[in-house]
């Protein structure tokens, strides 16, 4: 019982009970109001002004003149019947049209049967009558006929108790029926969650295409879902290709190691393998800490154009070293909101790649300019690219363009895609004649 | 110089105890967050050294507690949480360095040189020396032997670095946070090639180098005197 009331839907059903045939009850009394109280009233004041009258004509004219207005007011056609009795001082009765009346004297307004029968016919009668003794001792009773107001409440009375248990049945079914519904819908949700929780990360709320407030919910609760299945999926993936990518330098450290021990190898290599290893890691961390969002980004006002300065400043002997020539074609005055660190740590990785495929004497240009509806920071190098097929993959964690061409680890690009995803900008590889480009653009 | 060593790994503690000995100076290890506390306020230290990653406690608890009771020794935090957040948290809860694990010994060593020599700050220096190289820090201009020698900013704020640092070894990772204003790990060695330019402007014309590479770890400047 208690978990009966504890239930959303019973409540909701009981209340919208409650309001349904609070509405009937209200609607029940005006009409009661208009078709009985009313009439009534207007009956009860034609009885007292004709009660008031006649009264008067016996006082001032005696009993002869009441009579003939009592006769000729039962003969009149009105739309309530006349009733009346009139007993003299000494208790006859001198007319009467009613068939019968209290013996003592009633006050206030009272209501006597006055079934008559016309030609054999039987007509209903009941009037609603004004009692009244003279002060010598004479009895006149006035009334009018009310008998279809009678009828009327009557019916209205058995007909509304009848109307008020069927609305309250239909309103609990409906209730019912309604909240049923708004349960069935939560449990769908509750089911869901259950099954993910279960350890089924697919599963999703089912949408029913209404748009209604529960499709809404399920939207948002699905986005919820898919959001988490990603962060989840990142994390998975990142462990695989960590334990994978870990154990070749994990195996050159060993080896090293034990060429070490063994007397003859450097010592060297291996701290070059444990660093190597520590560069990966760190890599992997910082990637894998932006993509499920545990680093949340600084976005602030960044100068855009002394940041590809500095950029390319700290480039520059790298690049004159190799005999490459780096220049660099940046506007000024342009600003961007964005993650300042993570900009310069993503335009350092593209210069960074261009430097190292580029050959000996090779080239590589910086550009950072205003577009039309975006700002562009663009590298362009004269190295060998990246065969098409690979374009799509270049970005994946741990893919080299050229393994053993360079060094590094795979991770350069990585960073830079989770960057450019973060400041939701686009990132747009391609091969051109006698190099490789890669454009960022930061919509306005 | 005097140094506490906080740090619960019996050898991590002893491969840097042993290490920091071999360069001179005398280490006190305390094994635990409650054992540090006691002796960092027993005793005056020149720097400490604390391990973040201590059993039931985070390091930076225990350096609010050091810091709360008015002591300013130098503090350098030794940490797992390498990322540039954790660092920040570090140097904002009151340490003055921060160095992530894995790290190479001599990295460690120049550092906690590198705080404990770290004087009062003059703001009057307008010229720093080193053997018969001049820097004006007023007129940004180097001379050496009365020759002007032609660097740019960036290699300007290097040779500062370096030459205020005089007598002590700096690190690659150190001349990145100090003269790029920037939270980044470049995957290549550029440091190396900014300083190898430099030196070229440097020490053209004379015999004796004005920036030594300590192999393995960084740059030294050899002090004025």
């Amino acid at each position: 019982m208690k978990q009966l009331f504890a239930s959303l839907s019973f409540r909701l059903a009981l209340t919208y009970a409650g309001l349904f045939v609070g509405s009937l009850l209200l609607l029940v009394g005006a009409y009661y109001t208009m078709v009985v109280r009313v009439p009534l009233r207007q009956a009860e004041q034609v009885v007292q002004r004709e009660a008031a009258q006649l009264a008067n004509i016996y006082i001032v004219d005696g009993e002869a003149a009441l009579v003939t207005r009592l006769r000729a007011r039962d003969a009149a056609v009105d739309r309530y019947k006349a009733f009346h009795a009139f007993v003299d001082r000494k208790g006859r009765v001198v007319t009467a049209n009613l068939p019968s009346w209290p013996r003592a004297v009633f006050q206030g307004w009272g209501r006597i049967e006055a079934d008559t029968s016309v030609d054999g016919d039987e007509h209903d009668f009941e009037a609603l009558a004004l009692d009244r003794r003279f002060d010598d001792g004479a009895r006149l009773i006035i009334g009018r006929d009310v008998d279809n107001i009678s009828e009327r409440e009557q019916a209205l009375a058995s007909g509304a108790s009848v109307v008020a248990v069927v609305a309250l049945l239909l309103a609990l079914l409906g209730g019912l029926l309604m909240s049923r519904a708004i349960g069935r819908r939560v449990d769908r949700v509750a089911a869901t969650a259950r099954d993910v929780m279960a350890g089924d990360m697919s599963k999703r709320v089912s949408i029913d295409g209404s748009g209604d407030e529960f499709d809404r919910l399920a939207e948002t609760l699905n986005a919820m879902l898919q959001r988490i299945e990603h962060s989840m999926e990142a994390v998975r993936r990142v462990s695989d290709s960590v334990a994978h990518e870990m154990r070749t330098p994990l195996a050159r450290l060993r080896a090293s190691l034990e060429d070490a021990a063994a007397g003859q190898g450097d010592v060297a290599d291996a701290l070059a393998e444990a660093d190597r290893l520590t560069t990966i890691f760190d890599a992997v961390l910082r990637i894998a800490r932006l993509d499920t969002g545990s680093r949340e980004i600084a976005l602030g006002e960044v100068d855009l154009t002394a940041l590809l300065d500095d950029v390319a400043d700290f480039y520059r002997p790298a690049a004159e070293e190799r005999g490459i020539l780096l220049t660099s074609f940046i506007q000024s005055g342009l600003f961007l909101r964005c993650d300042r660190d993570l900009v310069f740590q993503a335009a350092a990785n593209l210069l960074d790649n261009a430097i190292k495929y580029s050959p000996n004497g090779g080239e590589v240009v910086l550009y950072g300019q205003e577009e039309t509806a975006a700002l562009l920071i663009a590298v362009q190098d004269t190295g060998p690219g990246v065969p098409d097929s690979d374009l799509p993959h270049i970005a994946e964690r741990f893919y080299r363009a050229h393994k053993g061409a360079a060094p590094g680890v795979g991770l350069g690009l990585s960073l830079v895609e989770t960057v450019a995803r973060l400041h939701h900008s686009a990132l747009a590889f391609r091969n051109i004649d006698g190099g490789f480009r890669v454009d960022w653009r930061f919509p306005a | 110089m005097h140094i506490l060593l906080i740090e619960d790994d019996p050898r991590v503690a002893d491969h840097v105890a042993k290490g920091m000995r071999e360069a001179g100076h005398i280490v006190t290890i305390a094994r635990d967050g409650r054992e540090g506390l006691l002796r960092a306020a027993a005793d005056p230290f020149d720097v400490i050294v604390l391990d973040r990653m201590l059993p039931h406690v985070d390091g930076l608890r225990i350096l609010q507690t050091i810091r709360a009771t008015g002591d300013v020794t130098p503090v350098l935090i030794l940490s797992a949480l390498g990322d540039v957040d954790e660092r920040i948290k570090g140097l904002r809860a009151g340490g003055d360095d921060y160095l992530p694990k894995p790290f190479a010994l001599s990295e460690l060593v120049a550092r906690v040189e590198g705080l404990g020599r770290r004087g009062p700050a003059i703001a009057e220096v307008t010229e720093l020396k080193s053997g018969d190289l001049v820097i004006d820090l007023l007129g940004r201009s180097v001379t050496r032997g009365g020759q002007r020698i032609d660097v740019t900013q960036r290699e300007f704020r290097i040779l500062e670095y370096l030459v205020r640092s005089a007598g002590r070894v700096v690190t690659r990772s150190m001349l990145l946070e100090h003269v790029w204003d920037y939270n980044f790990d470049p995957q290549t060695n550029i440091i190396d090639q900014h300083v190898s330019r430099l030196r070229q402007k440097l020490d053209r014309g004379f015999d004796v180098p004005v920036i030594e590479t300590v192999r393995g770890t960084g740059y030294v400047v050899r002090p004025a005197t």
